[in-house]
């Protein structure tokens, strides 16, 4: 699959494809309708056929619904399938039920009526008659079927699509909310509450990195861990700063794979941590824990990651802004100091 | 017993719909009957409903993942042989796909020719449902490479 965009360079394992930040983990297909006008609209109202109708699955489809018996295919809909169907059946069901009576009443309570049925031509016509039917029944039920899956198929591909344009839609959002910020402290805070937003996590932390150590500047759910400074390289978010790589922790985490990890409580069922990395250098790490009953999943994990690369480019936008800020201060003080000294 | 002969039916579950179009494409070329799934909850009801012949599962989908749906099938002991996708190419992972009953894995990004030896070795399977003859004869050159 040659197209695909080659992953982030510090997270090697993760997306086949463009990744892109989402909502809630799950939302099934069935909460969008498949009822509605697949139609355009042109500038002035008038409706114009869309690309997708002549695909050749959309042509397939259409063809099978009309054979079906899907008159004024305009908006294919399961609904109508399934009625249809029902009709197709109640049909079925009448025609043979009055065929049966017919027979019985013609053979029991009319004197001719054993005689006309005992002629072979009449009773080689009504069987014909019910098989062609029961051929008619069986052929459309086929392409109701047919029908039925086409519909499904078209579904999972709206409702995927529709799930993709959902992701970037969020993902553009926080973006543009994390670059109109250049007030770092306001970032930090914007950046961690925004993760936890689209992933809908009950906590986590960011940590920036000053010199050879991780400081926890902004929290969600565990206030006693703003302020604390650990090692590259020591437990999961060390680790993960040091790796540049993220990772998805499930169940409880093994100390020994970790080096220097603190026991705390409560303990995360479920959690994730990811390198915040601009221009090939380390400027955080991002920590999100799940709620409970929750699990990330790989899913989440790779839907995150395009957000903290945003993230990790509005943090050193915004620390950079600072250091000029800084700078700019410290030279009008200078200019201030020597202005005073001249005068 | 009524033996039909029809083309293989394929699952594909992926939650990427580029992706899913570009499998339907080449797997229909390829001879096959591809159905559509974009996470696990539709998959497992698909599989349960349209007796697959072979599903092509990705591992990453929202709400419930791959590896949850093949371990509901694997407990629920439905023979129908998958091939997983994954874009992890490390021993545990294909080690536990193994153990819980899929025929094949496939690494992503994959070529598409891998993947459809992978499903048609999938389909000729001995584990598949058995009950249909199936279409196998099949030009394998009529893929379509489309990325």
């Amino acid at each position: 699959m040659g197209s695909n965009p080659t992953p982030p360079a510090h997270i090697p394992f993760l997306s086949h494809t463009a990744s892109v930040a989402r909502g809630s983990p799950s939302r099934p297909i069935e909460t969008f309708g498949f009822g509605a006008d697949i139609q355009g609209r042109g500038e002035e109202g008038e409706r114009v056929p869309r690309q997708k109708d002549r695909v050749p699955e959309t042509e397939g489809l259409r063809h099978e619904s009309r054979v079906a018996g899907l008159r004024e295919f305009r908006t294919p809909s399961l609904e109508a399938v399934e009625r249809r169907r029902m009709q197709l059946w109640f049909l079925t069901t009448v025609t043979l039920v009055l065929v049966a009576t017919g027979v019985l009443v013609l053979a029991t309570w009319t004197s001719m009526g054993s005689v006309v049925l005992s002629a072979p031509a009449i009773r080689l016509g009504a069987l014909a008659i019910v098989g062609i039917f029961c051929a008619y029944v069986v052929e459309k039920e086929m392409r109701l079927w047919r029908v039925t899956r086409m519909l499904t198929d078209e579904r999972v591909l709206i409702a995927s699509l529709t799930n993709r344009l959902h992701e970037v839609s969020l993902l553009l959002e926080t973006g543009r909310a994390l670059s109109g910020l250049l007030d770092l402290s306001e970032l930090l805070d914007t950046v961690l509450r925004s993760a936890c937003d689209l992933l809908d996590a009950n906590g986590g932390s960011l940590m920036v990195v000053e010199g050879d150590e991780l400081v926890t500047v902004s929290v969600r759910g565990r206030e006693e861990a703003l302020g604390a400074r650990i090692r590259l390289g020591e437990g999961v978010a060390g680790h993960v700063a040091l790796r540049r790589e993220p990772i998805l922790i499930e169940g409880h985490v093994d100390p020994r794979e970790f080096p220097g990890l603190a026991d705390r409580q409560p303990y995360v069922e479920s959690a994730m941590s990811l390198p915040l990395v601009h221009a090939d250098e380390v400027v955080g790490v991002l920590n999100v824990n799940a709620a409970a009953g929750r699990a990330f999943t790989e899913y989440d994990l790779r839907a995150v990651a395009v957000f903290a690369e945003q993230s990790a480019s509005a943090i050193a936008n915004a620390r950079l802004f600072e250091a000029e800020r800084r700078h700019v201060a410290r030279l009008i003080e200078l200019q201030h100091a020597s202005a005073a000294e001249a005068g | 017993m009524s033996v039909t002969i029809r083309r293989p039916r394929v699952l594909v579950v992926e939650d990427d719909p580029d992706l899913l179009v570009v499998l339907r494409v080449n797997l229909t070329a390829a001879g096959l009957d591809p159905i559509l799934a974009g996470d696990g909850r539709t998959a497992i009801s698909r599989i349960q409903a349209e007796r697959p012949d072979a599903v092509v599962l990705d591992v990453m989908l929202p709400g419930i993942d791959g590896w949850s749906v093949l371990e509901d099938l694997h407990a629920m002991g439905d023979p129908v042989p998958i091939v997983v996708c994954s874009a992890k190419k490390n021993a545990e992972d294909m080690e536990r796909a193994r153990d819980l009953g899929a025929s094949g894995y496939v690494v992503k990004p994959f070529d598409i020719d891998r993947l459809l030896d992978a499903v048609f070795e999938a389909v000729r399977s001995p584990s598949r449902r058995p009950g249909v003859d199936l279409e196998l004869d099949i030009d394998l050159e009529l893929g379509v490479d489309l990325v």
